[in-house]
């Protein structure tokens, strides 16, 4: 550790090499594939999609603000189980204190959710 | 102690809290009760100005600072309440004590009486904190709060472009103080490091020690000189003087010509020469050249004026020009002179600015084309404005002669081509002011002028006291001089004995100036 | 780091040890946090009414362990330092819910009358002033992120909160995107300073950088410009300043009250904690990057303040150049830490009493005016001389006259500066001498507004204060008042102990 610049520089260097090994890859990967496979061109193969809704429209289309009340809710549980994930895996470690911790942590999201279910978010209108 | 006799009752805080009161009592007063403000606000005066003639006479001609009242204040930074006189602000204090009941008395608000005599009085109690602090934090403090009631008064019952005069005399002075501030905590800091000592903001520790370097004086000086050059003012800051003095209304322009300017030329004296002695002496030849331009240029412009009480705003001009010339005289005489020029030129353009409200209150306009021949419908009013301009002009016999006499005599042994520029100024006062009187006064009465009604009983009661004192002081200067000598022959010893290059110019005039060394605390 | 992980390995973990008298105001805010949300949740619509006095209660109840703290003395040290309750932080924790307090009292009749979201509001609030609160403790990089965000995102919601106006819902969204790009630039340089500290803990990135001298320079000088950058943003130094203006004046006016005194004193407070616990060790590389950022903010803020026709956002460009006033002892931050830090929390707690107290004035007064237009507070003094003597001195107050408390403010600042004797301090001090006569004038148009001209629209029936406000503005008045006369209440108050890098 003589030089902690160059030290710190050096542990990017392994970053520098995987993102340009990444680009590598893919590019490698596009190229064999427009090597070995065959080419015919459609209209049909133009469209933005090639299953499921035919896009048609505005590209700023907006969207019924009921999702996005939904993707929150969604939001709001996914970070809890990123917690507690972790937690679940060391629950010995912690023990009683974790647990509490963990019941307080959820009590409050808790709190979230009777909130939007008393002020009517939880149902479909 | 010699003082203790008349130390036992703190009569400073007195006459500062005693405005403060009153401007409180006014405050708490029903806007119903229209008829008490006034009685109110002159009772209170007049008791400041009965016990500043009280300390007057306590006063005794050594000096030391008496009256002196020690309090601290915000204690981890040294600040105290410290409160003192001598020689050189007795005179203001009273001036201050005279004043202050003339204004009230000599003119009334056009509406709402009620701020209007409020901030009168808090004007009043700061401007003698001012006078009275020793405590470079307690002048800044009372120095900043001067401004606001003064603006109020002139943005409110003025004349004209009251509000563009009030905002441009509020920032011209508020320009200098943010300066001043800056060179305040300069100096406290600076001395501490000096002296190793605790830090103190006390002007006689700062000016007995004496420990600040050199370049840095040279720095701090300049910060205190531009903001009390404003004040005073000196002519190229000068500007805002003619609007405020126009616009304010009587009493307005009564207190700003009588107590406000001095309190730049007394700033001039208290934080040029007695704390940065050898800053002054060095930065002096610009503080003269400034004087005696402002003294001619303040005269040759009054010569134009077309408005009255512009005229007189000009010659507020010259004659601080006369004040600062004086002290930067650097002799007794001199600084003897510029303090009496400082007092009567507050009796003398007070009691001006008086007449000429008087004018305005009968004929509605100030414009020296409308007015002539007013001594034949007034002939009072036209005995008392002569008597008033005469001593203005500096006629032997009238308070105007002994103090320009002074700065003259002493600006010829201080800075003698200085003096020999100034003493034009001289003629030019006679030639605006005669001129100035022959066109008004003179002449012959036409419509409205012919019936212009003399002045009142009341009114004249009113500038009485400013007459008699205009004789009195002019033929009788010695009771001030007696009082003022110690203190301003302790102070030019002081700034002969910290200053390089300089010996008191005449040592032969300063005979005394050991006995005043052995004095102890100068300036 | 490998600290870190041996922590959580099996076996190694301890509980930590809670304080919980030290933790107590967070706890009384939690709590009132919960017991407002769960009020909203079960009476729903009739809980509107009881909404403020709950918040007010609880805020109140916040106050009580501080004062028993203060009366405990000593320094109390959480989680390995990460959380420390020393004098200094209880001050800035009763400075913050005070002014919440105060806000409370603004908000009261504004929300109810507005037709807005009214539970929702208090409990934003409250949990803005939670994080708060915790910011003041935190002597730690993820705890003051973590704090910094907990006060910011509930900031976003309240600015644009009248929801029908489409210039709240622009101050909303621009404050939003502003915040979190500050947010992000703070969180890249906190990552550097992370990678070059080794650790997240302010004291010992502290002395690591001291450690590494001035080897290094580029990533450390990155890593501080970055970090400082990032709360500039939060503090509105210039020149990251654009957002204040338009949000300050679209936003409801006592969420401006908020965003301007406590979200602008908790980035203060952050920049406190980083810059006294941690780049001290640094003063080459942070120094001049205070003296441009106090400079121009002082300036620009003034100069534009000068033209505005607006009082809110008159008051928003005075706001920018208080904070450089506020930033300018950071100038000398590195020849004189203790008292420069005073120095700023004497201005932080003088500024909240005054520049609340102006904004109590301005909502009172727009009450009947309905607008912020400096014209339509003409003849003010004639209908209601009341407030019209209330705004002159509060005012006066941020021009610096005394014996009103901004010139103790000042003051201190000007003292700190020159007595570091630095050709940066003295700098600093001219420039800020200059902007305080600038300053003096447009604070002056609106007293002038007030007290020489006419109502415009010749309307001048008295306007019925509520309670509230007036005891918003009694308690600003009284706070500028005191600290104006009695300054040397507050500097016993902030004289805090000199805090070694090890603590």
């Amino acid at each position: 550790m003589s030089n902690p610049l160059s030290a710190f520089l050096r542990d990017y260097l392994t970053v520098g090499i995987f993102a340009s090994l990444a680009f590598v890859l893919v590019g490698l990967l596009l190229f064999i594939s427009w090597l070995v496979r065959p080419d015919r061109r459609q209209a049909q193969k133009y469209i933005a999609y090639e299953s499921g809704v035919d896009p048609v429209g505005d590209m700023w289309s907006q969207s019924q603000v009921r999702y996005y009340i939904f993707a929150l809710l969604f939001v709001m549980f996914d970070v809890e189980a990123v917690f507690i994930f972790p937690w679940a895996t060391q629950l010995e470690v912690f023990g009683f204190f974790g647990l509490i911790e963990m019941t307080i942590f959820i009590v409050i999201l808790l709190l979230g959710l009777v909130y939007a279910w008393r002020k009517g978010v939880l149902r479909w209108v | 102690m010699l003082a203790a006799t008349s130390s036992q009752f703190p009569v400073i805080p007195a006459m500062i809290l005693l405005p403060f009161a009153g401007a409180a009592l006014i405050g708490l007063l029903p806007r119903s009760r229209g008829d008490l403000f006034r009685p109110v606000a002159l009772l209170t005066a007049v008791a400041t100005g009965v016990l500043s003639v009280w300390m007057l006479v306590g006063f005794e001609d050594v000096a030391r600072f008496q009256f002196q009242v020690n309090q601290p204040w915000i204690s981890d930074l040294g600040i105290s309440l410290h409160l003192g006189v001598n020689g050189i602000s007795l005179f203001l204090i009273v001036l201050t004590g005279l004043m202050f009941p003339v204004a009230i008395l000599g003119s009334t608000p056009s509406h709402d009486p009620k701020p209007y005599y409020a901030w009168l009085l808090v004007l009043m109690g700061a401007s003698v904190g001012v006078f009275a602090a020793m405590d470079l934090v307690v002048f800044f403090v009372f120095f900043e709060l001067v401004l606001v009631p003064m603006y109020f008064l002139i943005g409110l019952w003025g004349h004209g472009r009251r509000v563009y005069a009030a905002t441009k005399f509020f920032l011209y002075t508020m320009a200098g103080s943010a300066l001043m501030l800056v060179g305040i905590v300069a100096t406290g800091i600076l001395h501490q490091r000096g002296t190793g000592g605790p830090l103190t903001f006390d002007m006689v520790a700062i000016a007995r020690d004496q420990v600040i370097s050199r370049p840095a004086t040279l720095w701090i000086f300049g910060a205190f000189a531009v903001a009390l050059a404003i004040k005073v003012p000196l002519v190229p800051l000068h500007t805002w003087l003619p609007d405020a003095h126009t616009e304010a209304p009587t009493a307005g322009s009564v207190i700003l010509a009588a107590i406000m300017l001095k309190l730049g030329t007394y700033g001039l004296i208290r934080f040029g020469l007695y704390l940065f002695p050898d800053a002054a002496v060095t930065l002096r030849p610009v503080l003269l050249t400034l004087a005696v331009l402002g003294i001619t240029y303040g005269a040759v412009v009054a010569t134009m004026q077309k408005d009255l009480k512009r005229l007189v705003a000009y010659s507020s001009v010259a004659h601080m020009g006369f004040c600062v010339l004086g002290i930067f005289s650097l002799t007794v005489q001199g600084i003897e002179g510029s303090v009496l020029v400082m007092v009567n030129h507050g009796i003398t353009t007070g009691a001006l600015f008086l007449l000429v409200g008087y004018i305005y209150e009968r004929r509605h306009t100030r414009l020296i084309s409308d007015l002539s021949g007013l001594q034949k419908s007034a002939p009072i009013m036209a005995a008392c404005f002569t008597l008033v301009m005469l001593a203005s002009v500096g006629l032997p016999g009238l308070n105007g002669f002994p103090g320009e006499f002074l700065s003259l005599l002493g600006a010829f042994e201080g800075a003698r081509w200085w003096g020999v520029v100034a003493v034009t100024g001289v003629i030019l006062a006679a030639l605006y002011l005669l001129w100035a009187y022959q066109r008004t006064f003179h002449g012959p009465a036409t419509g409205e002028n012919a019936r212009m009604k003399d002045l009142r009983p009341g009114e004249l009661m009113v500038l009485a006291p400013l007459l008699v004192l205009i004789v009195f002081l002019g033929l009788y200067p010695a009771p001030m001089l007696e009082r003022m000598e110690p203190s301003v022959k302790a102070l030019v010893a002081h700034v002969d004995r910290n200053s390089d290059g300089f010996t008191a110019v005449e040592r032969r005039y300063v005979g005394p100036a050991e006995a005043a060394e052995r004095e102890g605390e100068g300036g | 780091m490998t600290a870190l992980l041996a922590q959580l390995a099996p076996g190694n973990f301890r509980a930590p040890t809670l304080d919980f008298h030290a933790l107590a105001p967070e706890i009384v805010l939690l709590v009132t946090l919960v017991v407002l949300v769960l009020l909203d949740s079960i009476k729903l619509e009739r809980a509107r009414a009881s909404m403020p006095a709950v918040t007010n209660i609880g805020l109140l109840a916040a106050l009580i362990p501080l004062v028993t703290l203060a009366a405990d003395g000593g320094t109390r040290v959480m989680f390995g330092g990460s959380y420390v309750v020393d004098p200094m932080s209880l001050v800035l924790k009763a400075l913050f819910i005070v002014s919440a307090y105060v806000v409370v009292l603004l908000s009261t009749n504004y929300v109810a009358e507005g037709d807005y979201w009214e539970s929702e509001y208090y409990v934003l609030l409250v949990s803005s002033v939670l994080g708060m609160v915790v910011m003041a403790s935190s002597r730690d990089l993820i705890g003051i992120f973590v704090a910094l965000e907990l006060l910011s995102i509930p900031a976003y919601m309240l600015a644009a909160w009248r929801k029908g106006d489409v210039r709240s819902n622009e101050a909303g969204l621009k404050y939003y995107l502003m915040g979190v790009f500050a947010s992000a630039i703070l969180l890249y340089g906190m990552s550097l300073v992370f990678g070059v500290g080794g650790s997240t803990r302010l004291v010992d990135i502290g002395l690591r950088l001291e450690e590494i001298g001035t080897e290094g320079v580029p990533v450390v000088t990155l890593a501080l410009v970055f970090v400082l950058i990032g709360f500039a943003f939060k503090v509105s130094a210039v020149p990251f300043h654009v957002w204040a203006p338009d949000t300050y004046e679209g936003a409801p006016t006592p969420v401006t009250a908020f965003l301007a005194v406590a979200s602008k004193a908790a980035g203060f407070v952050a920049l406190i904690q980083i810059v006294y616990f941690c780049f001290i060790v640094r003063p080459d590389i942070i120094q001049p990057i205070f003296f441009v950022l106090a400079v121009l903010s002082m300036t620009v803020g003034n100069l534009i303040a000068l033209r505005q026709t607006n009082v809110v956002r008159m008051l928003a460009y005075s706001g920018i150049a208080q904070a450089g006033f506020m930033l300018a002892p950071f100038v000398v931050a590195g020849e004189l830490p203790v008292q420069s830090r005073q120095a700023v929390v004497i201005y932080l707690v003088i500024y909240a009493a005054m520049n609340l107290g102006a904004f109590a004035v301005v909502i009172a007064i727009a009450r009947k005016t309905g607008s912020g237009e400096i014209e339509s507070f003409g003849g003010l003094f004639q209908y209601m001389p009341g407030m019209a003597v209330a705004l002159t001195l509060f005012l006066a107050s941020l021009i610096g006259i005394p014996p009103l408390g901004g010139w103790y403010a000042k003051f201190s600042v000007f003292k700190v500066l020159v007595e570091a004797q630095t050709g940066l301090g003295w700098a600093t001090a001219i420039v800020m001498a200059v902007n305080t006569a600038i300053a003096a004038y447009y604070y002056l148009r609106v007293a002038r507004a007030m007290w020489f001209d006419d109502a415009p629209d010749g309307d001048t029936t008295p306007v019925k204060v509520p309670a509230g406000l007036t005891a918003a503005v009694t308690l600003a008045l009284v706070a500028t008042l005191v600290f104006g006369v009695l300054p040397g209440l507050l500097s016993d108050l902030t004289s805090f102990q000199p805090l070694a890098l090890g603590g």
